[in-house]
Order: structure tokens, then C-alpha cells, then sequence
């Protein structure tokens, strides 16, 4: 039996006998309007940018080959959703009699020849047709879109490489941070950067079919796959045991003892707490939203890069990223334990309650974070008010909505190789989320001057908070309605 | 106290539970065996509102499980890891237990002290998160915490898995000493005829969702019963083949099996 076939059917298989996968129609028909979209988008953008580039003093694929670098950068991050390393798929087959390494060559080849590879060639298969052909035929455009899969093996590899470093330690993704940073550094410094021109050159190179370009390409593929091969092969133990060295010995508990005073609901508040930064998953996320937010607040304050409509979009997004992230997913960590939880009277509603107080009581962080801009005067203070209030307020009663229809566990310890999405109506809640407020901002701001908008904005954020009890018991008994529903499917889903 | 009437739950076309009436009295304590599959944590779940059955309820003191949450202040259970909040030291997970029962911290390290035999030093002052323990810690963990705001009804569902012999033999006795000295319900299942008939004065044998055999085990009576039936279906499965002269007492022989089609 041939071990490369075999797991390439299971690999198949987990996708599309996936519970989840199974369940949501909405999810698939998503996931396929999203492909079609991006494939027809990537085919306009190629065609178009052909054409546009053809009265230009040098070929069209001379100029887009220069920029080569910047499509690979954008290849890697539209990964990060996507793949899965070998690590995590490993486990089943590790007690078989199969050679480990073979095991990892299978994987590692199999994501090699993964059709993702080939997704560029809907930009880039337009673009040689009408460009290429022009000097070098159609032997040109199979050569040009043979370096170009290449390429995309190249990437491949140095993404597994880069993604099974970050699983074992976040800081590893300083990386290709700093890969990339550096790279930018040395395009964008000097007058005269050499990589533009060796961009082309390698370009030039595969629609030539030059050997050194392709044999140069094949070399640093090799260089990527073995380099990743032997780190797989090394954090193959880690991943098994799901065992993460900073938690097996904890040096400092944090109590949280001053949220005792609240009771049960105080309790919950601890709990959410220590959930957000005891968990791989929640850490990171909030460390990158702190950083992003973080910047925006400093790109704001001190440049005048950002005017009008964009800056109210930043100002906005520096108050709903973090909800965001947290509560489309809502009740989804909850589902590792939610047998434990469902078996204790009314925790739902007190845990909803402290959610709701802890993620409320958090837009005090990106409202410190605005007072250079308001010192600076580049927002006012009654503006950082209206979304302060308006954010926990509408918005969070939109998003706890989400508490009633998740049914979906959210593994907090991936080690990164496995698969967090959203469902389809998570992501429409939170695309939501940015564009409801903003809607209303621009109708209001139509009819209104900014002041009074603001002043509509905080009357209604402190309403809905002044009753976030009464619609946070709604929402708890209409969880409790759909709770069978809910049970199954966060137990369906939960990673074991 | 519990009432089962009419239950049925269905997964497919397969009848996971299928029990016409029974009824399990304030104090008893049920063993709940049968093979794998024979609906046993399926009863469970449905006994603890965690499953919608398709017909009959479930009452526990005349409270439907389904449609109040009151029988909740007084019932504890433990059925999987799926209980368990792995973010959280033990220390911590059970004083956060405690505290949604109303107990005080220094209650709750108070209610601990007769478990520290069968913590034996592996469960507090860790300094780990329960993620990180071994499955029979959690296993421990999880038994604690149910028997932690001392409910009148306890549900554990095979407790004995992934306990040490030692560990074993401490929470056979620990059960036995909670039903008398609270008069409490306690209904475990097991795999584990031996520890079955060691504890329960009375066992229900599952099959195929049906509760066929209401045994009374009065010293170890069901022994013979229990014997007689699991033999049969070990017999079933291996027709044809002869048996080997192993020495061994039928029941030690059907508990091998057992153990090993788990």
C-alpha cells in the first residue's frame, strides 16, 4: 500500500467528514463563494494589470517580476488560515510500523503538491498568456508558470518551517518578521535596491527556461524542506503530548482575589480572566490586537496619515477589535467544558454576566490609549466617549447574540496546526460589527454635526448597558432553549 | 427520588436508551453495567438534562430534569474530562466549584481532608494546570469535585477507569462511606464487575438501552447472575472457539474481556 496515497485520502477525508462540515451548509456555500470570488477577482486583477502595464517602457512581466517578493509575502499571510502543519497530523500514524521520517516526507510532499500551490495561477496564467506569448510562446508561459509553482513550493515550505517554530513558541514569529523586515529594509533603503532587479532576473530566468534559475529555485526548496523535515521531526514529541513547557510547571498564579466581593458572577469574572491569559490561542490574540491597536493609537496621535472617514473607521476599530475577537467565538472555549457548566444551575447567566462586565470594562484600555490623539487633537474627547459607551452598548448586544447560536468548540491550546475558523455566521456577525456602527456614524453625520452624533452614539450605548441585565437573561434563555442543539455540537467538535 | 418514565433516545436507527419505568429510591445505591454501548452514559446524560430525549422524562424529586434547573443545587456528577476547566490548577477548580455551591474556601479545603488518601500527594500543591495531569489525576480531580458540595445525588460515570489498584479500592470505600453517612444516591457504571458487586446493593444490567435485569446484590449475590450472563455473551462472540484452561474464575475471566473490549 503506498503511504503517500493513503494519506493523502485521510487528509481528504477529515475535511470533508468533518462534524462541522458536515453540519453547516452555510460554512460550505461560503467557502465556495469565497474561492469563486477570489479566483475570479485574482483573474481581473492579472488581465487588467497585463493590459495596463503594456504602454509602459519595459515588458509587463518585467515590472511585475520585480515586485515577485510582494506577491510571496501575501501568499504567506493568506496561509495562516488555511494549512495545517505535519505535526498535528502525525499522531494517528506514529505507532504504525512506518518509518517516522517517511511518515513526515509524506506529509511534507503531499502539502507539497497541495492544490493550494496552484491558486496564483488564476492571476498568473492571464497575465503570461497576454504578456509572455509576445517574445517567448506558449513554451515561454509553461516555463514562466513552472518557476512560479516553484516559487510557491519555496514559500510553502519556509511557511511550514516558520508555523511549526510559532506552535512550539510565539516569539518565533519574529521570524519572518524579521525576514521580511529586513528584506523591505534593504528594497526600500538604498537608491538603487539590488532586489528589484534580481526579482526580475529570476523571473526573466524560469520564462527563459535558464537551468541555473530553476536549478538555483530547486536548491532552496530542498534547503526549506529538509530544514523543516528535521524541525518536524524534532517537535513531533511536543505535538503528540500537547504538552507546552511554560505550563507544566506554573511559576505565578494570579488570583484575581479583589473580584471575590461579586460573588458568583466575581467568580466567573476570575474564570474569564484566567482564560484569556492561560490559553496559547486567547494570549495571542491579544497580544496582536494590543499591538495593532496599539499602533493605530500611536499612527493617529502622531501623524496625520489617517484623515476623515479612515481615521473614524481606526478610532472605531481600536474600540471593537478586541470584542471582536472574543465574542464571535462566544461560548466556543466554553464548549471544552460546557458538560461541567450545563450541570451547574444558572452558570450560563452568570458567566454571560461576566463576560459582558469584563469585555465592558475593557474599552477602558483603548480609551487610554486615545488620550495622546485627544491631547494632540486629533479626536476629541466626546468622540472616544460615543464609542466607549456605544461599543459595550449596541455592538456587544449584537455580539452576545452570537451566545445563543455558537455551537462550536474552540480548541484554546492549538498548537497553530490545527484549524480555528468561524463559522460562516460568525464571520458575517463580525464583518457586522465593523459596519453597522459605521453605516449609522456616516447617516447620522449626514444629518447631524459630529458633537450632537457623538451625544446619539453615548445615549445609546448607555442604554443598552443600563439594560444588559434584562437582554443578557434573554439571551441566557433562549441558550437554554437551544441548549441540546448547542451541547451536541460543541461536543462534536471539541478536539480530543 | 429519580423517576424514569417512558425514556427513549434514539441516535439513527439505533435505540441507545429505551427504559419503560424505573425507579431508584433516596439512599440507594446502583450499579449500572453492560456492555459497551448499551446505553449507559446515555442514561446518564439524560438523567443530567446534557441530552434531549426523544420521548419520557426523567424526574429527580418530582423536578423534570428538562424544564427546572433546581435538582441541580443538589446533584453532582462526573462523566468525562468534558466536566473539567484544564485552565485551572485543582486547588483552584475546586474552590471554584465550592464557590457555586456557596461554599467558602476554607470549607472546601476542610471537605478535601478525606480525600487525601486518594490524592496521594499528585493532586494539590502541583503548581500545574489540570491540563497537564495524567488521566487518573484527572480522573481524581473530576470524582472530588462532584462529591465536593456533598449532593444527595451522585452520578460517576465508570470512576474506576484510569485509577491505580490502590486509588481503585480508596474510592470503592470513600462511595460506600458517602451513601451511608449522607444517605445519599450514588449511581456509578462500570466495567468493573468485581468493584460493581463490592459496592452496589443493587445493579441494573443495560442492553441495548433496555434495563433488563434489576439485580438485588445482597453479599455479593449478583455475582453468579452477572457471571452467568457476561459469559454468555463472551460465548456468543467467540462460538466455535474452545476455551483455554486458565486457572481463573469465570468472573475474573469475563472482567479480562471486558477490560479489553473497552
Amino acid at each position: 500500500m503506498n503511504l503517500f496515497l493513503v494519506l493523502r485520502k485521510h487528509g481528504r477525508l477529515a475535511d470533508k467528514r468533518n462534524p462541522m462540515y458536515e453540519k453547516s451548509r452555510f460554512a460550505k456555500f461560503w467557502i465556495y463563494l469565497m474561492t469563486a470570488f477570489w479566483a475570479g477577482y485574482l483573474i481581473f486583477f492579472g488581465t487588467m494589470l497585463a493590459f495596463a502595464m503594456q504602454d509602459e517602457a519595459t515588458e509587463p512581466y518585467h515590472i511585475l517580476n520585480s515586485g515577485l517578493m510582494f506577491v510571496l509575502v501575501l501568499d504567506f499571510v493568506t496561509r495562516m488560515p488555511f494549512q495545517k502543519t505535519p505535526t498535528q497530523e502525525v499522531k494517528p500514524y506514529i505507532l504504525l510500523p512506518v518509518k517516522r521520517r517517511r511518515l513526515i516526507d509524506c506529509l511534507l510532499l503531499r502539502s507539497g503538491l497541495d492544490l493550494y500551490n496552484l491558486f496564483w495561477f488564476f492571476f498568473f496564467v492571464p497575465f503570461a498568456v497576454i504578456t509572455v506569448t509576445r517574445f517567448y510562446g506558449v513554451a515561454g508561459v509553461i516555463t514562466y508558470l513552472s518557476g512560479i509553482w516553484l516559487l510557491m513550493l519555496v514559500n510553502n515550505y519556509w511557511y511550514l518551517l516558520c508555523r511549526t517554530l510559532m506552535g512550539q513558541r510565539f516569539w518565533w514569529l519574529l521570524l519572518p518578521v524579521g525576514v521580511y523586515g529586513a528584506i523591505a529594509a534593504v528594497m526600500f533603503i538604498p537608491d538603487n535596491s539590488p532586489v528589484f532587479g534580481f526579482s526580475t532576473d529570476v523571473g526573466e530566468g524560469y520564462i527563459q527556461g535558464n537551468p541555473l534559475t530553476f536549478a538555483g529555485t530547486l536548491a532552496v526548496i530542498a534547503c526549506f524542506y529538509l530544514t523543516a523535515r528535521h524541525v518536524i521531526g524534532r517537535m513531533v514529541y511536543n505535538e503528540i503530548n500537547k504538552v507546552e513547557d511554560t505550563t507544566v510547571q506554573v511559576k505565578s498564579l494570579s488570583e484575581y482575589r479583589f473580584l471575590e466581593r461579586y460573588g458568583q458572577v466575581g467568580e466567573y469574572m476570575k474564570l474569564e480572566l484566567k482564560l484569556l491569559l492561560r490559553n496559547k490561542i486567547c494570549r495571542r490574540a491579544i497580544y496582536s490586537a494590543g499591538g495593532v491597536v496599539i499602533m493605530f493609537s500611536v499612527l493617529i496621535a502622531f501623524t496625520d496619515t489617517y484623515q476623515g472617514g479612515m481615521k473614524s473607521f481606526l478610532v472605531m476599530y481600536n474600540f471593537v477589535l478586541f470584542g471582536i475577537l472574543f465574542l464571535s467565538t462566544i461560548m466556543g472555549y466554553e464548549g471544552n467544558y460546557i458538560d461541567g457548566l450545563m450541570s451547574r444551575k444558572e452558570s450560563i447567566y452568570a458567566l454571560l454576566q461576566a463576560k459582558y462586565t469584563i469585555y465592558t470594562c475593557g474599552q477602558i484600555i483603548p480609551l487610554l490609549l486615545m488620550i495622546p490623539a485627544i491631547v494632540m487633537g486629533k479626536v476629541t474627547l466626546l468622540t472616544c466617549l460615543s464609542w466607549f459607551f456605544f461599543i459595550p452598548g449596541f455592538v456587544y448586544f449584537c455580539m452576545f447574540q452570537m451566545a445563543v447560536y455558537n455551537n462550536k468548540t474552540v480548541d484554546m491550546n492549538n498548537t497553530m496546526t490545527q484549524r480555528n475558523m468561524g463559522t460562516g455566521m460568525q464571520n458575517l456577525i463580525s464583518l457586522a460589527a465593523f459596519g453597522l456602527p459605521l453605516i449609522l456614524l456616516y447617516t447620522l453625520q449626514a444629518l447631524f454635526d459630529e458633537s450632537t452624533v457623538a451625544v446619539i452614539f453615548i445615549f445609546i450605548g448607555i442604554a443598552f448597558i443600563a439594560t444588559s441585565r434584562l437582554w443578557l437573561r434573554n439571551v441566557y434563555h433562549r441558550f437554554m432553549k437551544r441548549r441540546y442543539r448547542n451541547m451536541e455540537g460543541f461536543r462534536d467538535s471539541r478536539q480530543k | 427520588m429519580i423517576q424514569i418514565t417512558d425514556l427513549q433516545k434514539r441516535f439513527g436507527s439505533k435505540v441507545a436508551v429505551d427504559i419503560k419505568n424505573y425507579t431508584i429510591h433516596q439512599g440507594d445505591m446502583l450499579g449500572l453495567v453492560g456492555n459497551n454501548g448499551a446505553g449507559k452514559t446515555t442514561l446518564f446524560r439524560l438523567i443530567l438534562d446534557l441530552l434531549k430525549a426523544d420521548r419520557g422524562n426523567v424526574t429527580i424529586d418530582d423536578i423534570d430534569v428538562s424544564r427546572s434547573e433546581e435538582w441541580k443545587s443538589y446533584t453532582g456528577a462526573f462523566i468525562d474530562d468534558g466536566f473539567l476547566i484544564d485552565y485551572l490548577t485543582p486547588e483552584e477548580y475546586f474552590h471554584f466549584i465550592g464557590k457555586m455551591y456557596g461554599l467558602k474556601k476554607e470549607e472546601v479545603d476542610e471537605r478535601l481532608l478525606p480525600f487525601e488518601r486518594f490524592m496521594n500527594g499528585e493532586v494539590l500543591g502541583q503548581k500545574k494546570f489540570i491540563r497537564n495531569f495524567s488521566m487518573g489525576n484527572k480522573q481524581k480531580v473530576g470524582i472530588i469535585s462532584a462529591m465536593l458540595h456533598h449532593p444527595q445525588l451522585l452520578i460517576l460515570d465508570e470512576p474506576f477507569n484510569f485509577l491505580d489498584p490502590s486509588s481503585q479500592s480508596i474510592i470503592k470505600h470513600l462511595l460506600k462511606k458517602y451513601n451511608e453517612e449522607h444517605r445519599a444516591t450514588v449511581i456509578i457504571s462500570s466495567h468493573n464487575l468485581n468493584h460493581t458487586v463490592d459496592v452496589c446493593p443493587r445493579i441494573a444490567l443495560l442492553e441495548n438501552g433496555v434495563i433488563i435485569r434489576d439485580i438485588k446484590n445482597e453479599h455479593n449475590s449478583a455475582e453468579k447472575e452477572l457471571e452467568d450472563y457476561f459469559n454468555i455473551r463472551v460465548e456468543e462472540e467467540t462460538a466455535g472457539e474452545a476455551p483455554e484452561e486458565t486457572g481463573q474464575t469465570p468472573m475474573q475471566e469475563t472482567q479480562e474481556t471486558t477490560e479489553q473490549t473497552d
